[in-house]
């Protein structure tokens, strides 16, 4: 149905702390030089190019998509930013997707980021909360995630343990991770024993706050064999939500993930996703919300995480391993990590990937979000 | 639009509200360099392979995105190519002499004075002395001034790391009738109230024409009791800008008896320890209201406590 | 399989006002996705997916869409937050449907700038070093674009102010916008300076509004029962955020995007369109997108402005809803391409759109509609 896309090139920035060598408009740069470059193409050979950062408020520049078209030296192509909280990088590349299988691109350009450093993380992500109702509350997303997560512990016995096993899994992942920055070996007793920030949520269950950038080359599959001859094609992709304050609204499983992933599945022919997919990576901004993530996505049933998080399955030599990237622990560019995802998902179809090549890898899964953790989503790449 | 039962418009004032904080903001290389010799009243241009110069120095070619192969020091002279006056200030366009491109500046003159062609130089601000493009006050008039010459950059300052900078937003949020009453009848009558969903008894807060779910309009207004349930909470134990109170407390989002979604509020708490058995969701809490006068805001309940 | 084709099936919008004193964001987002379907037998509950367009600086909210999610109608559907003029969703959302994935998509913008600080809008959109700090924004950059036009061209500020006059003149007779007095040709010369040489009148006027076009694939639109509104072409491009860089006296995007949009539609020219609905952040950037979409040639804008058939809405000069500008121009093309004709006239049977963004109208959309 309609015509097939494929990632055919990838670029990441190493991404850190603060970076103080490159502007919002340079990070950019960097990303997208090195997804060309590996797509072997030119910015000549783009027909469109889609940018996605966090909120604009993160960074005191609105609208940052007309200054940094300037950087990457796409001036008089299309352009158009998408943003979706946490979720930005994977809208953006969802809207590429539909550039070109809608016809309209043969070849689009999907670079996500964030430059935190410049602002005030938890001030500004503060500012979601409705100004008359809730914000003189608000603890950056950390409040509420924290609180949701409270919600699971009793029902479905998403525990301290279970999280903090997550936690740690995630941060060892990612020493090996080239592009990671915070690279700390942990063990489940560290990660237990951390500061309490908004309790459940403590720590070491926190990624870091990053600069970073990532992008990727999107192309229709009549033209991906100039960059690959083994492009990551995208299988399904879908990115759902939920009003944030409704009557049904359940804090125990992410709808509009099981939603997305409803309609992701039936498109790439998914029917037992615990069994099918051979490597997964998700955004957790919080270690709680893989638990999450592992019920959602029909990883396992509700209530079973927390034993698949400790039966070693999602780990790195597990049989459905989980965030080997290191997932956001290892780094936290916000608006960037649906497109770092989306990166070494499709690195490990690919073959190519550099924090860990899961052996003989062909089928990819992919979840990202953000917002009041209503807006959710998915991906199947296969290879 | 309609307006359900019961609401009809307020004139009430607007509900003002600031969103401000400071950043840090990162100029990059050529700009950091840039902005680092303004202190030093030297004005920095970048040279691009193909021998155009650009001022002030980019890091990428305005045109195609090409980067520069090194930094020049451009003249304090040139051209005005284009103005214009906005609330009383005159900002134009100069080409510096020796570079392609012209760049914003304020011209230092009165409007009549001016006309495209015109020679223009530099003047050094003298409140204004650090690294900042500022650090030029602007333009002025200067017909006579020779031409001058780019020259090779010696001794470029260290890039300017970060550049301090500040942003004050300032809303006036209209409440509309359906806030607008739910306010009143907390500032009025201390009582919480929403509107019955489109399809259910319980209240909707804060209330809506229009309902979430269904997209149907929704009902006559309730009121819910001071008394409610916690749907969830975390306990806060970390200092954030802004914070009301100080750590450790809970936050919680309660549903209130009678409404159907949630109100997000604090529990203040003697421990971290004690409170983790204490509040948890399930658990009965009752708002506290404020002893003085209501304003008509969320505050007005100054807190929640177990009951 | 081949592309589906796309046509519009509805729009809705509500009153377009300097200030909507009693109404939320939200109020007036669900005014117009209740509207949007009355009389077209299709409900919320057939949309598949919701594209919005609104800004974080004007709403006053970071992520805003996740807090207006119920409101847009896009509870458990897929939705996207573009955050830049309406009509850069609706080129979403048609490739969204071209692709197959879906048959029937809404779109949303809207905004409220009488609750913010407008220019702050506008300067926060400058990049931070070297534009900001000296005060170049929006109005300096369209008061240069206005001095070197005027210039170049010998245009007389009073065939400016004629022009003004013609979009308020229509504006009050539009249904839609809400217009208390109609200035003279004296009137827009006499407002105050907004920037030399352009008085206030000549500026776009900010207005609060929403505006909602129901897009449907091919099969969906026929079962409608009138002829659809098909999007036979599409085109953006985005010019360099250095104003001073960009051609003089001319919106470049404006004619790449044309370009684009007339390659997929197949038409000879923009001329081949009996309804031109386009925006314009000032009269100027007006005749510059006329001039760009090629239905005039350089410095002569201002005869084709005065043509019956372009902006016959308005345009935005006299209500300009930023983020949801270019959707209402689409709203309002795809209304007059449905609109029965009295005995004796002909039939509009071909439209051309216009959205913009961005300080001088660096980024330009356009769309080619027919029925």
């Amino acid at each position: 149905m309609g015509r097939e896309v494929g990632i055919v090139g990838v670029g990441q920035t190493h991404h850190a702390r603060r970076r103080t060598d490159v502007s919002q408009a340079g990070l950019v740069r960097e990303a997208v030089n090195r997804a060309l470059a590996d797509a072997k193409l030119s910015m000549e050979d783009i027909d469109t190019v889609v940018i996605a950062s966090g909120p604009v408020l993160f960074a005191a520049v609105n609208q940052p998509e007309k200054w940094v078209v300037d950087a990457i030296g796409a001036q008089g192509k299309s352009v158009v930013r998408l943003t979706s909280g946490g979720g930005a990088g994977f809208a953006g590349a969802l809207a590429g997707y539909y550039q070109v299988a809608g016809g309209y691109s043969e070849r689009t350009l999907v670079v996500a980021y964030d430059k935190l450093s410049e602002g005030q993380l938890q001030y500004s992500i503060s500012t979601l909360y409705d100004p008359f109702w809730g914000r003189e509350f608000a603890v950056g997303i950390m409040g509420f995630s924290a609180a949701y997560w409270r919600a699971r512990m009793d029902v479905l016995g998403h525990t301290e343990e279970a999280a903090a096993i997550v936690a740690a899994k995630n941060r060892n992942n990612a020493i090996a991770n080239p592009y990671a920055h915070q690279k700390k070996a942990v063990t489940v007793e560290d990660v237990l024993n951390s500061k309490p920030l908004c309790w459940p949520i403590k720590l070491l269950d926190v990624p870091p706050i990053s600069d970073g950038a990532a992008a990727i080359v999107l192309a229709s599959d009549k033209v991906a064999h100039h960059s690959t001859s083994r492009p990551a094609w995208i299988r399904g992709m879908a990115y759902c939500c939920e009003a944030d304050n409704a009557p049904e609204r359940s804090l125990m499983i992410s709808e509009p993930l099981a939603l997305a992933s409803r309609q992701v599945y039936r498109a790439a022919g998914i029917t037992n996703p615990r069994r099918q997919f051979d490597v997964v990576e998700v955004q957790e901004p919080y270690s709680c919300f893989e638990l999450n993530y592992y019920e959602s996505l029909g990883l396992c049933p509700p209530g079973q995480a927390a034993a698949l998080a400790a039966s070693g399955a999602t780990q790195i030599d597990g049989d459905i391993p989980v965030n080997p990237s290191g997932g956001c622990m290892g780094a936290n560019p916000i608006g960037a990590v649906g497109v770092i995802r989306l990166i070494e998902a499709a690195t490990q179809v690919m073959g190519r990937n550099e924090t860990h090549q899961i052996k003989d890898a062909k089928l990819a899964l992919v979840q990202s979000g953000g917002g009041w953790a209503n807006l959710r989503g998915c991906a199947v790449l296969s290879a | 639009m309609f307006y359900a039962p019961d609401t009809a418009p307020i004139e009430l004032p607007t509900f003002h509200s600031t969103i401000a904080m400071p950043y840090t903001l990162t100029p990059g290389h050529s700009a950091g360099i840039f902005l680092a010799e303004m202190a030093n009243h030297r004005i920095v241009a970048s040279r691009f392979t193909d021998g155009k110069i650009i001022a002030p120095a980019q890091d990428f070619s305005p045109t195609d995105g090409e980067e520069p192969v090194e930094l020049v020091q451009a003249p304090e002279t040139g051209e005005l190519t284009a103005f214009t006056r906005v609330d009383g200030q005159i900002i134009g366009l100069v080409r510096l002499d020796g570079c392609d491109n012209a760049f914003a500046h304020r011209i230092l003159a009165d409007l009549a004075e001016l006309k495209v062609g015109q020679r223009v130089a530099v003047r050094w601000s003298v409140e204004e002395a650090g690294a900042s493009i500022m650090a030029m006050a602007g333009f002025v008039l200067a017909p006579d001034a020779p031409l001058g010459v780019v020259k090779p950059l010696v001794g470029p300052a260290e890039p300017l790391g970060v550049v301090n900078y500040a942003m004050e937003l300032n809303y006036e949020h209209a409440y509309g009738p359906y806030y607008g009453r739910l306010f009143d009848e907390i500032r009025e009558n201390g009582v919480v109230m929403g509107v019955r969903g489109s399809s259910s008894d319980e209240a909707l807060l804060p209330p809506r024409e229009i309902d979430d779910i269904t997209h149907k309009r929704t009902g006559t207004w309730k009121a819910c009791a001071d008394t409610g349930t916690i749907r969830a909470c975390s306990l806060i134990n970390m200092e954030v800008f802004g914070q009301t109170r100080p750590v450790p407390y809970a936050y919680a989002e309660i549903v209130l008896d009678g409404a159907s979604t949630k109100m997000i509020h604090i529990i203040e708490i003697d421990d971290l320890e004690s409170a983790k058995q204490t509040i948890k969701p399930g658990t009965r809490v009752r708002a506290i209201w404020t002893k003085g006068e209501r304003k008509g805001a969320v505050s007005d309940i100054e807190r929640f406590e177990v009951i | 399989m081949g592309l589906s084709q796309v046509a519009v099936l509805a729009s809705a919008q509500t009153e377009l006002r300097p200030a909507w004193r009693d109404a939320q964001h939200i109020d007036l987002i669900s005014s117009v996705v209740t509207s949007v379907f009355k009389g077209t037998g299709i409900t919320i509950d057939d949309v598949d997916f919701v594209i919005d367009s609104g800004s974080d600086v004007l709403d006053g909210r970071s992520i805003s869409n996740c807090g207006f999610l119920g409101a847009l109608g896009a509870h458990h559907k897929e939705e996207a937050r573009v955050e830049e003029d309406g009509l850069w969703g609706a080129l979403y959302g048609v490739n969204k449907i071209r692709s197959g994935a879906s048959s029937i998509g809404l779109i949303v913008a809207y905004s409220k700038p009488s609750e913010s600080d407008i220019d702050l809008y506008w300067s926060s959109m400058v990049e931070p070093f070297y534009q900001r700090p000296v005060g170049f924004g929006q109005k300096a950059a369209l008061g240069i674009q206005a001095q070197r036009y005027l210039a170049a061209y010998g245009i007389k500020d009073s065939a400016l102010a004629d022009i003004v006059v013609r979009r308020w003149a229509a504006a009050a007779a539009n249904a839609w916008l809400a217009v208390d007095f109609v200035p003279d040709a004296a009137a827009v010369l006499a407002a105050g300076e907004a920037a030399a040489p352009l008085t206030k009148l000549m500026l776009s006027r900010p207005v609060d509004g929403a505006v909602a076009i129901l897009l449907g694939n091919e099969d969906v639109a026929r079962r409608m029962g009138r002829p659809p509104v098909f999007i036979t072409g599409m085109g953006t491009s985005l010019e360099t955020h250095s104003f001073a860089e960009r051609s003089a006296n001319r919106l470049d995007s404006v004619t790449k995007a044309t370009a684009m949009a007339l390659g997929k539609s197949g038409w000879a020219s923009a001329a081949e369109a009996d309804v031109v609905e386009l925006s314009g952040s000032s009269v100027v950037g007006e005749l510059l997108a006329l001039e760009g979409l090629g239905l005039a040639a350089a410095g002569r804008g201002v005869d084709a402005a005065l043509k019956d058939g372009v902006n016959a809405s308005g345009g935005a000069l006299p209500a300009d809803p930023i983020m949801a500008t270019g959707l209402v121009r689409l709203a309002e093309a795809a209304k007059r391409l449905s609109a029965p004709v009295r005995n004796g006239a002909s039939a509009p049977s071909k439209a051309i759109v216009h959205g913009t963004g961005g300080v001088a109208m660096q980024n330009n959309c356009v769309f080619t509609l027919e029925v």
